[in-house]
């Protein structure tokens, strides 16, 4: 069976500590809860948690939804985003199987990323090493207004941003992506063709403002 | 033992009282004193008391607090979790019961230490640790502590059947199936709409058709896919196998078939190697007039339906009316002779045909697929460009095949329906043993012990062969349409 990867890359730098990182760890588990609903996803969908703040890590390896469970994620240090780009580089190199004559390889896998804060290390050296994996798409969303969407319209096309950091706003970027992920799934399913930008997934809310 | 002294030397000190030096000698005197002494002894167990009291009330807190995390449950799926009390640092239980566990259909096994069953619902289901550690008493009433398991829903139940619109403009059945005559041989063939349509209530979009054309004592079977991405695909699956059906039986050039026909009995007395060549040649010439008949009906039909439904054509990535129809096509042609079978194919997406042996001991690809590196890359007889010279990543002339042989087994053509769930990759439809694998499967060997029984007085084949394919397979929830030829 060929698995929809989706690396869910979370800003835990200090300024996301209190109401955000609280949004953001219910905002998963809603979304897990509402995709196992969901009959496409809970078959296809694999899914990854990476953190970074002063460094990233991969806290959670690409998990099926039926096994996947969230762990506690706590806010502190810096914003290391160029490492993240670097270690979801790393995973989709590991983790992601590549279509052969013998094997079924996975589909491209899909990427969120979000952050509060603009990056405090390389991360261009990053994105170098990102730019050289290929995703079916890479969605980046700025939360409040201490993010850089320069930074981030750099690291892919598709960015989105949230007015305020409040859990409000981070439960519908959730939900969005959830709903993201449904009709991906569902498109690999029923045509057997990746989805390939933002053009295709469904309508962002109003919460959400398309940087262009 | 208890220093008196020092304990009531501390106490009186921290209070402010102090010992004179003339009132030594009394002092001396007052701790000597047998219920002084005792008092003091009270003292201290009192105080030792509510210490142990505070450490106790702390750990059984801290053990309410504690994370026991345990593997996710399926519903209606055997569950099995050790619950490794050691490894949890939970050593000081003297009590333990479990509660609202049979509610859900699991139970505590204590001898294992696991939690097992078969959960009846799914969801984030709570059940309750009830728990006395070392140090409360006995007839204490016993700790709570809840614990969550996720119960993930049967990925089974959650899909819908919802029928397709039978109002909707070319709306056909959603399950197909027949069994029929082809000369000496005979086809069982079903087609069912795949869950994912099912479950938002599309249309199938494979198809088949067949038919064995008397006055010619040929045979035709097709078999198609129409991609799903493209709204009309459902009538350009239809089309394509009836407009190949149609061609053979009522649009062939007859004269000029039987000295094609000719040419194969001269062939199988003289082998003649030029021979062959010359009617391999003649025959794609003839395979691809009833492609060409076909792609242009449905060019013809795509026309007309634009003029009576304009509002249809709405696809800003279509490039033509046809696109709309998209549709892979399959079909083999054959006939018995007195020297064997004549099998002529055809092929145009990712749908396999092959042919297995009387003996079974090889089975033939006859088609090469249209696949792209990551799916999708697969080519439609509605396409125009898979007639240019240079087509890509097949020419015209590498999708048709012939086969002379004295007799056959089984000749398969189904869908990548079929070919994803049970061949998995390409190159698994070379291996005989996987079409042998394959046979076993529909023989009875799966699952659900679903069996066709190939037998031509068998009323139920063609039952037979949908229930088959009513196989669960996950994540492979599209069309299935399945030929056998026997």
């Amino acid at each position: 069976m060929r698995r929809l990867p989706v690396y869910l890359l979370l800003d835990t730098s200090g300024s996301m500590s209190g109401e955000p990182i609280e949004a953001v760890k219910n905002g998963v588990q809603v979304m897990i809860s509402s995709l196992r609903q969901n009959p496409q996803a809970i078959e296809t969908a694999f899914l990854s948690v990476i953190t970074f703040d002063s460094s990233a890590r991969q806290i959670i390896p690409l998990t099926d939804l039926g096994s996947f469970q969230m762990v506690d994620i706590r806010a502190t240090g810096t914003t290391a985003l160029g490492d993240a780009l670097k270690v979801v580089s790393n995973c989709i190199d590991n983790e992601v199987a590549k279509t052969t004559a013998e094997t079924k390889g996975d589909w491209k896998p899909l990427v969120f990323i979000m952050t509060d804060g603009i990056p405090t290390d390389d991360w261009q050296s990053g994105l170098r090493e990102f730019q050289t994996r290929k995703t079916a798409y890479t969605v980046a969303c700025a939360a409040g207004s201490g993010a850089d969407t320069n930074v981030l319209k750099q690291i892919t096309e598709n960015v989105v941003s949230l007015d305020t950091a409040d859990s409000q706003s981070i439960a519908k970027f959730f939900a969005w992506v959830t709903a993201s992920i449904g009709v991906s799934s569902t498109k690999v399913e029923d045509s057997g063709k990746e989805v390939t930008g933002l053009n295709e997934l469904p309508p962002p809310p109003s919460e959400l403002n398309i940087v262009v | 033992m208890i220093e008196i002294k020092p304990y009531i030397q501390k106490l009186f000190a921290q209070k402010e009282l102090i010992i004179s030096d003339k009132r030594q000698a009394l002092f001396e005197e007052f701790i000597q004193n047998e219920s002084n002494q005792q008092a003091v002894k009270t003292i201290i167990e009192q105080q030792n008391y509510l210490m142990d009291k505070w450490k106790l009330k702390n750990r059984i807190e801290d053990i309410i607090a504690l994370q026991i995390l345990i593997p996710n449950a399926t519903e209606s799926k055997e569950y099995n979790a050790k619950i490794n009390f050691e490894k949890l640092g939970l050593n000081d239980l003297i009590f333990e019961e479990w509660q609202g566990l049979e509610e859900i259909g699991l139970q505590f096994d204590k001898e294992t230490d696991t939690i097992k069953g078969i959960p009846n619902q799914s969801g984030e289901l709570k059940f309750k640790l009830l728990f006395k550690v070392k140090g409360e008493d006995e007839n204490s009433v016993p700790n709570e502590k809840y614990i969550t398991l996720v119960v993930n829903p049967d990925p089974k139940t959650l899909w819908k059947n919802i029928p397709s619109d039978k109002e909707a403009i070319f709306w056909k059945e959603d399950d197909a199936k027949a069994f029929g005559k082809l000369g000496e041989k005979h086809i069982v063939v079903a087609s069912n709409r795949g869950r994912s349509h099912e479950n938002v209530g599309s249309f199938r979009d494979d198809d088949f058709a067949f038919k064995f054309i008397e006055k010619t004592g040929w045979s035709v079977v097709a078999v198609s896919d129409g991609a799903g991405s493209y709204p009309l695909s459902r009538k350009g699956s239809e089309l394509a196998c009836n407009a190949v059906v149609d061609y053979f039986e009522n649009h062939l050039d007859k004269e000029n078939f039987l000295e094609f026909e000719n040419k194969l009995l001269e062939f199988s007395q003289t082998k003649e190697e030029n021979l062959h060549k010359e009617i391999e040649i003649e025959a794609k010439q003839k395979l691809y007039k009833a492609v060409l008949f076909a792609h242009n009906q449905i060019k013809d039909l795509a026309e007309k339906t634009q003029q009576s439904n304009p509002e249809l054509f709405n696809n800003p990535k279509a490039k033509s009316l046809s696109d709309y129809f998209h549709a892979t096509l399959i079909f083999a042609l054959f006939k018995k002779f007195d020297f064997g079978y004549v099998v002529l194919t055809f092929g145009v997406g990712d749908c396999p045909i092959a042919i297995m042996d009387k003996d079974q001991v090889n089975t033939s690809l006859l088609n090469t697929l249209d696949v792209g590196e990551f799916g999708g890359g697969t080519r439609f007889v509605t396409q125009g460009d898979i007639y240019q010279q240079d087509a890509k990543p097949l020419t015209m002339a590498q999708r048709f095949n012939m086969q002379i042989v004295t007799d056959f087994s089984y000749l398969f053509l189904m869908t990548d329906g079929i070919y994803d769930a049970k061949f998995v990759v390409e190159a698994n439809l070379e291996k005989h043993e996987k079409w042998m694998e394959f046979l076993e499967d529909l023989n009875g060997k799966n699952e659900d012990n679903a069996k066709v029984n190939f037998n031509p007085e068998n009323e139920q084949i063609a039952d037979e062969l949908a229930h088959w394919m009513d196989f669960w397979s996950a994540g492979n929830h599209d069309d299935r349409t399945l030929a056998i030829i026997f």
